[in-house]
């Protein structure tokens, strides 16, 4: 099939879930009334809550939840075969994906700009939040570990990456110090830096990491597991205007650019699937059900999307209108991108042994092979196409990271607090977390660990739709969009989490594992059984609520005087 | 003529919005946290002089109070806000 069939495919997707459905949902059942005040013009504080433009909020949306996870899955998830995957991200996005991005502003905003551990206290109970949180901790985690590898095997894989990720850091670091200390003007900065880090790309081409520092230290996973915490840690502990943020704006330049450059290069190319549409039911990191569905996370579900529209966007919407395009919008976009990253993997190899041969090394190889080859397309050199690929796969997984480890460090503090108060201080909470980080990414195997990670990431998801139910249910509207998405997506996850976690820790009870591994396999294994264990207990107590709701809903209206 | 300039102008500048949403919009924001938890300073600083019990040498808080008194809405909500640990998160 030709790659174009299938973006156009995509379009025609989100065209119908966009227009027909969304809306339907937005006036129907929602009711978004775009005369209801928001909580961005009541509680305006001119900080958290602040009434802004939807394109604004558009754009805010899509780079928070545009990480590296919508184009990491369906690279992996095409070992199952093509089909099953475009399938997936088409469907998953359609009927689950965007009703669980737009509905969770939506209750936001419904619910005074609640935050998702607000909406579980006010929602389901008291109980609910504190499991919410701890779970959260260890999604986190996972998330952590699971980008952390792939920035690793990157670096290793594409030996131009590490110059490219240094100078994208100069360039990040000299923006935060022109824009908050010299006061330059944007414009000017951003010119300047943006520069700098395109330099930085080219650079890479001819100053590899072996040539610089030789064989032994760039292939060695410590010292990128090492550079890449390290990094985490700077912009987890400095103010965030002189690390973290500054580094993001300039990424999002060279991400954009290249997004943009390379889906002009699938036109200009339209290439045929080479890789054949269905492989079989089981391969080695599990059957098709349940494990496809969470190696495609972002792509066509994510919990993430839930945190960042209930904390981010829902207390900014001006108008409750707006929820849909930012809300539902932004989540076909992301789909889009999802297809893209399958056109990318499903097209560039010859056969399957040779896409075997370079997945195996890590996502990032494929997805910089594809990205050199589209922007080739559009006349640019091989080796920097590659180069600027693998930048743009640190960043998008590098950029979350950090973020990861600054909550990390901060939730450190929250939970641990009142048990010594060394956990206060901002380098022990970071410390912990990226110790944890380290040991998954050395010592887990990191397609177990990617399929761990989506298998939280949308179970954060199916509690997201459990909190829309509840709210749905609780207004006496039909809950049926949001409910059985919420079944599909709490079952496939909790099997998936306990097929994985269960063949990890069989390989350590019965020593089928030793070393590394035994370490990586453990803490895995617990980890996904504790996920699992938590959201039981948060399932018990939503049903709970949701009976409770019934029961009100049951009662006899009073009758009137 | 007139209605297509003004749906051109929409479009560049609905774009504009996109871009600086994506590229800036963050950091305005992590800005604007920063000048409120300065703010929440200055509005301690005050608050004796303010209650009518003077904690700092009443000339220095004094000369702050009416840089302080039109945030006072803005800061009792903040402050008054129910938050938890995901408000670090966006």
């Amino acid at each position: 099939m030709n790659a174009v069939f299938v973006l156009i495919l995509g379009f025609i997707v989100a065209f119908i879930g966009y227009r027909v459905y969304a809306k339907y949902v937005d006036t129907k059942i929602m009711k978004a009334d775009p005369k209801k005040a928001t909580p961005a013009k009541m509680y305006m504080d001119g900080v958290d809550f602040m009434p802004t433009s939807k394109n604004i909020l558009f754009g805010y949306q899509f780079k928070s939840i545009a990480g590296a996870a919508p184009v990491i899955g369906p690279i992996i998830a095409i070992q199952w075969g093509w089909l099953p995957a475009m399938l997936w991200i088409l469907a998953g996005t359609f009927f689950i994906g965007w009703v669980q991005d737009y509905s969770s502003a939506m209750i936001a905003m419904r619910k005074d700009g609640a935050s998702l551990g607000g909406l579980s206290h006010k929602l389901i109970s008291p109980k609910a939040r504190i499991i919410l949180l701890s779970f959260l901790y260890f999604y986190l985690l996972l998330i952590a570990g699971a980008f952390g590898n792939v920035v690793v095997s990157t670096a290793i894989g594409l030996k131009a990456a590490p110059m490219a990720w240094l100078f994208m850091t100069i360039g990040g670091i000299l923006a935060g110090q022109m824009i908050y200390r010299w006061k330059r003007d944007i414009v000017l900065t951003t010119v300047v830096t943006v520069v700098i880090a395109l330099f930085g790309i080219w650079l890479g081409t001819i100053a590899p990491s072996n040539k610089i520092i030789g064989d032994a230290l760039a292939n060695s996973r410590w010292v990128w597991a090492i550079a890449a915490f390290v990094f985490c840690y700077f912009a987890a502990v400095l103010p965030i205007w002189r690390f973290a943020l500054p580094i993001n704006y300039v990424a999002s330049y060279i991400v954009f650019l290249g997004l943009l450059f390379g889906i002009i290069g699938v036109f200009v190319l339209h290439p045929n699937f080479t890789l054949p549409a269905y492989t079989g039911f089981s391969i080695r990191i599990g059957p098709i059900w349940p494990i496809m569905f969470v190696t495609i996370a972002c792509g066509a579900i994510s919990g993430w999307h839930s945190l960042v529209s209930t904390s981010g966007t829902a207390r900014q919407l001006e108008y409750e209108t707006d929820a849909r395009p930012v809300g539902g919008g932004v989540m076909f976009v992301e789909m889009m991108l999802a297809v893209f990253a399958l056109v990318i993997a499903g097209t560039i190899y010859a056969s399957s042994a040779e896409y075997g041969a370079a997945i195996a090394k890590g996502p990032g190889g494929v997805f910089a092979a594809g990205v050199s080859k589209f922007l080739g397309a559009l006349g640019l050199p091989a080796d920097t196409g590659r180069s600027y690929g693998s930048v743009m796969m640190i960043v998008l997984a590098v950029t979350i990271m950090q973020l990861v480890i600054r909550f990390m460090r901060i939730a450190t503090s929250e939970l641990l607090s009142d048990v010594s108060p060394v956990f206060r201080n901002v380098h022990i909470g970071t410390i912990i977390a990226s110790i944890l980080g380290m040991i998954l990414v050395l010592t887990g195997w990191w397609q177990y660990l990617w399929v761990l990670f989506g298998g939280a990431n949308q179970l954060m998801a199916s509690l997201a739709l459990m909190l829309v139910t509840a709210y749905l249910m609780s207004e006496g509207r039909p809950a049926a969009y949001a409910f059985y998405p919420m079944i599909f997506m709490f079952v496939t996850t909790v099997a998936a989490l306990l097929y994985t976690s269960y063949n990890l820790l069989a390989k350590v009870f019965t020593g089928a594992v030793k070393g590394e591994a035994l370490v990586g396999n453990t803490l895995m294994g617990f980890v996904g059984f504790f996920l699992v264990i938590a959201a039981i207990i948060l399932a018990v107590e939503g049903v709970r609520a949701f009976n409770r709701y019934r029961a009100v809903q049951a009662q006899p209206a009073p009758a009137k005087a | 003529m007139a209605k297509e300039e003004k749906k051109k102008g929409g479009f560049f500048k609905a774009v504009q919005e996109f871009v600086y949403g994506v590229a800036a919009h963050d950091s305005a924001r992590f800005a604007l946290k920063t000048r409120a938890s300065m703010e929440h300073l200055f509005i301690l600083i005050t608050m004796g002089d303010m209650l009518g019990v003077p904690i700092l040498p009443p000339y220095y808080s004094l000369r702050l109070l009416p840089y302080v008194v039109p945030q006072i809405s803005t800061w009792k909500r903040r402050m008054l806000r129910e938050k938890d640990l995901t408000d670090a998160l966006a």
